[in-house]
């Protein structure tokens, strides 16, 4: 399915090269280490994990279309933790659910994991989700009535895995909360839910991460907590990270910084 | 009277019973002729061999304290059907009754009518029960006296009938013609002198009353001639203890017939037939014409028997006394005075006068 | 001021930007207005129509004289006779069926000469210079309403007993006579001779003056009446009638409340959910100052909306369902009851208000507890949404004992007795069944989900975790919503229960009180005040066939006893045949019974009319029997599903010596071992050449019995559907709710790798979950209130024994028909929440 998949909607690159930028934030990856979190490796495609290129996104509003996005590429190499910093508004969740096959572009293309976005429909994109995406949100956005697996499982029953408990549980060790397991989420700390739900976006082993302001609803203490485990996350198990964030504390924890405003990227620091 | 195009009430039944009277089977019936054997009490009641027949008692009654009433009570048999039915709802017979009671002090008259089937006991003119009755109206005739009783829901009379003088059998050889020609004549019988008592309610108010009553009883089929228009009848009851009976046939073209004639009964109850030579009797003014039917009734007449030096003048004390009927022909029947003479002595009387065929629309009267 | 602006911010705005389930929940309110409308207003129809037919033509009467198998003739003219200014007015009262249509009509007869002394009588068009005497003596004249033949002299054939003749239409009755539905006169002659009824009229109008008084007339003309004959104020056979009918138009009445029951439940569930949903909002409104009444008002008006936009649509919605309603209802009226045709359908100003007070009342009334709760929530109120849900949890064990001491004082309110000769506390004891059922279902679902889900999710897999967790963690919608459909579904069970278990208590009835071979009756449709006779020569001329073994004659007539209609009647006894087939409650052989039946003044009673009058084996009866009071013997109350006003039955031989008239109602027809019942059936059918009776075998007159059965009980479905409809459509209103509700849950899904169609079978999951609970709740509940309805409601309004049956195949066909009915409701919201924008939503708080 996978393969097949693949062959018929990647683009050939004369075709994908035609659609390059000017310019392209190239983000390369650190060197391929194992993996602590991962009970299996991660495959990737050779090239980076994700691709964006020269993507602009409006959207239409009641008075007027906004640009959320406006000409933006970027290329994330596998295992990079990557930092979108810049004001709210300025198109960080744009890109993130264009990097998360949420949506398509207005113009331009989104390449995940060596798939163009482009041309897949719905159910691809779902497809394409489920294999490579795990999503963590400012609000941690638990079930409240699932119980803590079954909240990490959520995304291996979703995409239809059978006996998902050992991964779960897998994860959720990997988190810390090996003993939170049945409990409920009212019944856990902010940080604590914010580790489930990052066990939740891992479990189903996704090529990349896309964390949209995941210490936004902490103190700074469980944020940094939060920002630690990430960075174990990106060092250990190579997965690659796009977290978007308002805050400029953390950049010195990841391996790029890109800038946005308006829209746009301002600046791409690598560290 | 409303009538729409095409259809008309029933209040205007009466043109049927013309009809019916017209188109009836005469031959079921008999026609009243000479040499009738009558059979008294049976005669009193009912004769089905004979298509109509009536019973009809007026009176002048007045109360103790000079309360003046005038009363009419009419029972009217029609032949329909002498069809063998053993059913009492077929009807071989319609029975009509009129009353009608003149209050001559107060000046009001009121009538009232009804028409009914035998039906099982509801109308009827029974010699085994000696007594003709519709409804609760009814007549229970015994050889010495004769019980009256008529009610609506805002009048009641029960009065009680002493015959003074035996029963009349008007006419000659048994029949009173009324036109040339077989048949056109009526069994006809009066108690001309009926002394009367009892009591009457008008509006709440009883009072006991006494007087003098006159009854007539024929039976007929179908007597008028054909351009007979109605007739006039007088029923007198003078003060010194004769009566005197007179009709005029009347023409359409306002000829009088020759059959017209009358009684004059002696006090000693003895009668004498008056053919109509024997008398006059001639309107003399006074017309009044109806508010319902527009007839136009002379209520004065003159009134000459010379064979026994008789000379009167009919009046009424009540203009009103028209029976206007829903069921059957309107006519005038009401209670009247006599002022004259008889052989140059003063003479007083009360008595009955009747006009039939002066309403329009009631042309060839036959009935009643 | 401030509270327009609180309304207008609380609830209009929420109203309006929801507005499918708006919608939605106003339909289904006005459904239930509408429902009982339609019901009041065609019962009134019914009603109505059943006082102006025998009114026809009858003028101003204060008072009649009827007697059981004929008012004697002759008291016409005794009465005619009295010296009073009384009006008599005699009245030959049957029915005819009109040949060309099969329509039943009313016959009567009247005195047309006597008519015409009637100054308020209806008069007749006739056409010019006829008149009605013109045809007095002709046995053919016809006299109709327009309606039946338009021309004069046109012909009319009418059935009448068991002849069918030609008459001749010499005019019509007058518009002014007021008449429902086509009339056929006749002049009393005439319908004497066509109805049989020689020597006597089925009925004397009296009217008597104001003065002395009316009590006094009504003494003074008893003294004067034979002792069988009865005096009775005008109209009261309309009344009796209607006193019969009000059992079943006041159960009916309930019946059709149940779709405005399960509008309440709905909403109930709107506002708890506007409330629950608002509770920030009404913490904002609170701190800014408004008052707690100001809170609690702007919730009653959210309902009180509900209830007048509900009552405004129910109005025309009532009048078009009425429409229907009354057919369905003069159908049951004519053969459980009295031969009615249904009058106009008026929405009267009563009527109207009437749907305006239930539609408000109940709206206002189910909104109270929320609206309460809402105002309650102080103003500080910063709303975590587990707490509502933990709310629930907590109150869950209070409810569930509060719903099992509802449900014993259910069980004592049931065995309380009548109220005023209605089952008053029959119903009050199925309300609290409700109530408790409502109460004991948070438990319920508690303890239901868990294995529901894990029985589920092997077969459905996420979605149904999803959804049953969903459903169970907000537990109170849930609840409501299980409450409302289950309430709907319990209430069809019940009454599905009962009507199965009475339609299998008649056809056992059926099989063993229908012995013979054949039956015959009159043709026409047959009806329960209908005595059309058989004349008397065919079942002699069938004795004599041969195969025939015995023919039992059967005569029915009206009777009214105690102010109540019943049937008196006689059977055959003398043969041995004749005598099977009777079950008494007192469990005596049959033969036994019927054989003293034979002898003296004997008579057996139907279980209803033992109820009724409260009967026993023992007592004495005395029968009004032609103008005689006859004593008799109670020896014996018999099961009968066929007549509600009741039986009285005497032997044949004993009916004759008091009411000679040897015509039949009906015959039973024995043969001879080994006869072969086709070719009986031809000598028969040869036998009653030139009468219009029906011949049915064994087998077919029980199919008829069962048909006219399911035919007086088209409404009770026909209600239940409504009810069913209100609360699918409820579901799908809720439904529609909770996908607004938990939309960012669904965005959230769509993240975490859900596909639409996950999303979509999530939602029809949950359909199909609260549909599995109301339909174990409300099978459950169905079977406690049915056993109220049979052996409380049943007993105390209609007094007959019905004996408990499960209708399987109709209770699954209903259940699943609900089923579906529920998941499909689910496919809208479904369709909504697929195509909700996961970006959008996941982001909103």
């Amino acid at each position: 399915m996978t393969d097949e998949f693949k062959s018929r909607n990647a683009a050939p690159p004369e075709e994908r090269g035609l659609q390059v930028p000017p310019i392209v934030h190239s983000i390369v990856s650190p060197d391929e280490s194992s993996c602590s979190f991962s009970s299996s490796p991660p495959s990737g495609n050779v090239g980076p994990v994700l691709s964006i290129e020269g993507v602009t996104k409006t959207y239409t509003t009641e008075t007027e279309p906004v640009r959320a996005l406006d000409n933006v590429s970027l290329a994330i190499e596998a295992g990079r933790f990557v930092a979108l910093v810049g004001r709210s508004g300025c198109g960080k969740s744009t890109l993130l659910h264009l990097a998360g096959a949420m949506d398509f572009p207005s113009e331009g293309q989104v390449v995940l994991d060596g798939v163009s976005t482009r041309h897949l429909c719905e159910g691809e994109l779902t497809q394409l989700r489920r294999q490579k995406v795990g999503f963590v949100f400012q609000s941690f956005q638990l079930l409240h009535t699932l119980s803590v697996i079954e909240n990490v499982e959520l995304p291996l029953l979703l995409a239809g895995r059978a006996d998902p408990r050992p991964a779960a549980l897998h994860w959720l060790a990997a988190v810390g909360l090996a003993d939170l397991a049945y409990r409920m989420p009212h019944q856990l700390s902010g940080g604590q839910m914010q580790r489930v739900a990052i066990a939740r976006a891992l479990v189903h082993g996704p090529r990349i991460l896309l964390a949209d302001e995941p210490t936004g609803n902490l103190d700074s203490a469980t944020g940094n907590s939060i920002l630690e485990l990430l960075q174990r996350i990106s060092s250990e198990c190579r997965t690659t990270i796009l977290m978007a964030t308002h805050s400029h504390e953390f950049a010195s924890a990841v391996d790029v910084v890109v800038r946005m405003r308006d829209g746009r990227i301002e600046e791409v620091a690598v560290r | 009277m409303r009538s729409s195009p095409g259809y008309i009430w029933i209040r205007c039944a009466a043109i049927v019973l013309l009809l019916l009277a017209v188109t009836g089977h005469a031959a079921d019936y008999d026609r009243a002729l000479p040499g009738y054997h009558y059979q008294f009490p049976r005669d009193n009641f009912d004769h089905p061999r004979y298509q109509t027949e009536w019973w009809y008692y007026t009176g002048n009654i007045a109360s103790s304290n000079g309360h003046r009433f005038g009363f009419e009570l009419t029972f009217f048999r029609q032949g329909i059907s002498r069809r063998p039915n053993p059913s009492p709802w077929y009807v071989h017979d319609l029975y009509l009754a009129h009353f009608a009671l003149s209050d001559l002090t107060g000046g009001r008259y009121q009538h009232a009518e009804r028409i009914n089937r035998a039906g099982p006991g509801i109308a009827g003119a029974d010699a085994a029960q000696h007594a003709v009755w519709n409804g609760n109206w009814r007549a229970d005739i015994e050889p010495n006296s004769q019980q009256l009783q008529a009610m609506t829901n805002d009048c009641r009379m029960d009065l009680r009938l002493t015959p003074v003088k035996p029963i009349v059998i008007q006419g000659r050889n048994g029949i009173s013609r009324k036109a040339a020609g077989v048949g056109h004549a009526s069994h006809y019988l009066s108690f001309s002198r009926l002394l009367t008592s009892g009591s009457i309610r008008v509006q709440g108010v009883r009072y006991t009353v006494s007087g003098t009553s006159w009854m007539d009883h024929e039976f007929f089929t179908g007597s008028m001639a054909p351009d007979e228009e109605g007739w006039d009848w007088v029923g007198l009851q003078l003060d010194n203890g004769t009566e005197l009976m007179l009709y005029r046939m009347r023409h359409k073209d306002g000829s009088v017939d020759p059959f017209s004639s009358g009684s004059y009964i002696d006090a000693g109850g003895r009668s004498t037939f008056l053919a109509s030579a024997d008398f006059s009797m001639r309107p003399d003014g006074d017309f009044w014409t109806s508010p319902h039917t527009r007839g136009r009734y002379p209520l004065r007449w003159h009134i000459a028997v010379p064979r026994f030096g008789l000379d009167c003048t009919v009046t009424t004390s009540l203009d009103n006394q028209e029976l206007s009927s829903r069921f059957g022909p309107s006519y005038w029947e009401g209670a009247v005075t006599v002022q004259g003479r008889q052989s140059r002595a003063l003479l007083r009387g009360v008595g009955y006068l009747e006009m039939t065929g002066y309403a329009p629309g009631a042309a060839n009267i036959e009935f009643p | 001021m401030p509270y327009l602006c609180l309304f207008l911010r609380l609830i209009v705005r929420p109203m309006l930007r929801e507005k499918t389930r708006s919608l939605l929940v106003l339909f289904a309110v006005s459904l239930g207005v509408a429902v009982a409308l339609a019901i009041e207003l065609a019962g009134d129809a019914a009603a109505s129509s059943f006082h102006t037919s025998l009114q026809t033509v009858a003028g101003e009467y204060n008072l009649e004289v009827r007697a059981a198998g004929g008012v004697p003739q002759s008291l016409v003219g005794d009465l005619a006779r009295l010296p009073w200014a009384i009006r008599v007015t005699p009245r030959i009262e049957d029915h005819a069926t009109v040949a060309a249509t099969g329509e039943t009509i009313p016959l009567i007869g009247i005195d047309f000469i006597a008519h015409a002394n009637d100054p308020d009588g209806a008069r007749f068009s006739l056409p010019q210079n006829t008149s009605i005497f013109n045809d007095i003596n002709s046995p053919d004249a016809l006299w109709v309403t327009r309606s039946l033949c338009d021309h004069v002299g046109g012909t009319v054939t009418l059935l009448i007993n068991d002849r069918q003749h030609a008459y001749t239409v010499r005019g019509f009755l007058p518009s002014s006579a007021q008449v429902s539905g086509d009339v056929a006169v006749m002049d009393i002659d005439a319908a004497q001779q066509a109805t049989g009824k020689r020597g006597s009229v089925d009925r004397i109008l009296l009217k008597v003056p104001d003065r002395p008084g009316f009590a006094q007339w009504q003494q003074r003309i008893r003294t004067l009446l034979p002792p069988g004959v009865q005096l009775l104020p005008q109209g009261s056979e309309t009344a009796a009638n209607r006193r019969m009918l009000a059992a079943f138009r006041w159960n009916l009445r309930i019946l059709s409340y149940i779709a405005l029951l399960v509008g309440a439940f709905l909403i109930y569930n709107t506002i708890s959910v506007s409330v629950v949903r608002r509770r920030a909002e009404i913490g904002t409104v609170r701190a800014l100052g408004a008052g707690r009444r100001a809170v609690l008002l702007a919730f009653l008006a959210e309902a009180a909306v509900f209830g007048v936009l509900g009552s405004l649509l129910a109005l025309p919605l009532g009048r078009f369902l009425a429409g229907g309603a009354v057919r369905l209802l003069s159908a049951t009226v004519n053969a459980l009851y009295v031969s009615s045709r249904p009058g106009p359908l008026a929405l009267s100003t009563g009527s109207m208000a009437l749907a305006f007070v239930v539609g408000i009342g109940v709206a206002v009334a189910s909104a109270l507890a929320p609206a309460l709760e809402a105002a309650r929530v102080p103003p500080t109120e910063a709303m975590a949404r587990g707490r509502r849900e933990y709310d629930v949890r907590v109150e869950r064990r209070r409810d569930a004992v509060l719903a099992v001491l509802l449900a014993l004082a259910a069980a004592f309110t049931s065995r309380l007795p009548a109220l005023g000769g209605k089952p008053v506390f029959g119903y009050i004891a199925a309300l609290l069944l409700v109530a408790a059922s409502a109460l004991a279902i948070p438990a319920l679902i508690t303890i239901l989900m868990p294995v529901l889900s894990a029985a589920l999710r092997r077969l459905l897999g996420v979605e149904a975790l999803l959804a049953s967790r969903s459903l169970a963690g907000s537990l109170r919608r849930t609840s409501v919503l299980v409450g409302t459909l289950s309430t709907a579904i319990a209430m069809m069970t019940s009454v599905a229960i009962m009507v199965g278990s009475f339609r299998q208590t008649v056809v056992t009835w059926m099989e063993c009180q229908l012995p013979a071979d054949f039956y015959l009756r009159p043709a026409g449709e047959p009806g329960a005040d209908r005595y059309p006779t058989i004349q008397p020569g065919l079942a002699d001329r069938i004795a004599k066939l041969p195969g025939v073994a015995a023919v039992s004659r059967f005569r029915a007539y009206p009777l009214e006893y105690q102010g109540l209609p019943a049937t008196l009647a006689s059977a055959e006894l003398d043969s041995p045949q004749a005598r099977q087939g009777t079950e008494f409650l007192s469990g005596q052989p049959s033969s036994v019974v019927l054989r003293a039946l034979a002898t003296g003044n004997n008579t057996i009673v139907s279980e209803p009319f033992a109820n009724k009058h409260h009967v026993h084996t023992g007592d004495a009866l005395t029968l009004p029997l032609g103008s005689r009071a006859v004593p008799f013997h109670v020896i014996g109350i018999f099961y009968d599903y066929g007549d509600e006003g009741g039986i009285v039955l005497l032997a044949r031989s004993t009916m004759l010596r008091y009411l000679p008239d040897p015509a039949a109602s009906s015959l039973a027809v024995y043969l001879t071992p080994g006869a072969d019942l086709e070719t009986v059936r031809a000598r028969i059918r040869e036998a009653a050449a030139g009468t219009d009776v029906l011949l049915f075998s064994n087998g077919e007159i029980r199919r008829e019995g069962i048909r006219t059965f399911d035919q007086t009980f088209a409404i009770t479905y026909a209600l239940e559907a409504v009810a069913i409809l209100v609360a699918v459509l409820g579901v799908a209103g809720a439904l529609i709710s909770i996908v607004i509700d938990r939309r960012r849950e669904f965005g959230l899904l769509r993240f975490l790798g859900a596909s639409t169609s996950q999303i979509r079978g999530l939602i029809l999951v949950e359909a199909g979950l609260i549909g599995i609970l109301a339909n174990f709740v409300g099978l459950l509940l169905g079977y406690l209130l049915s056993l109220i309805l049979i052996y409380v409601i049943n007993q105390q309004s209609f007094g007959w024994t019905i004996q408990f049956h499960w209708p399987v195949a109709v209770l699954i066909a209903a259940l699943s028909g609900v089923y579906a009915a529920t998941v499909l409701a689910g496919l809208y919201p479904a369709s909504v929440a697929q195509h909700l924008n996961p970006i959008e939503v996941i982001h909103e708080e």
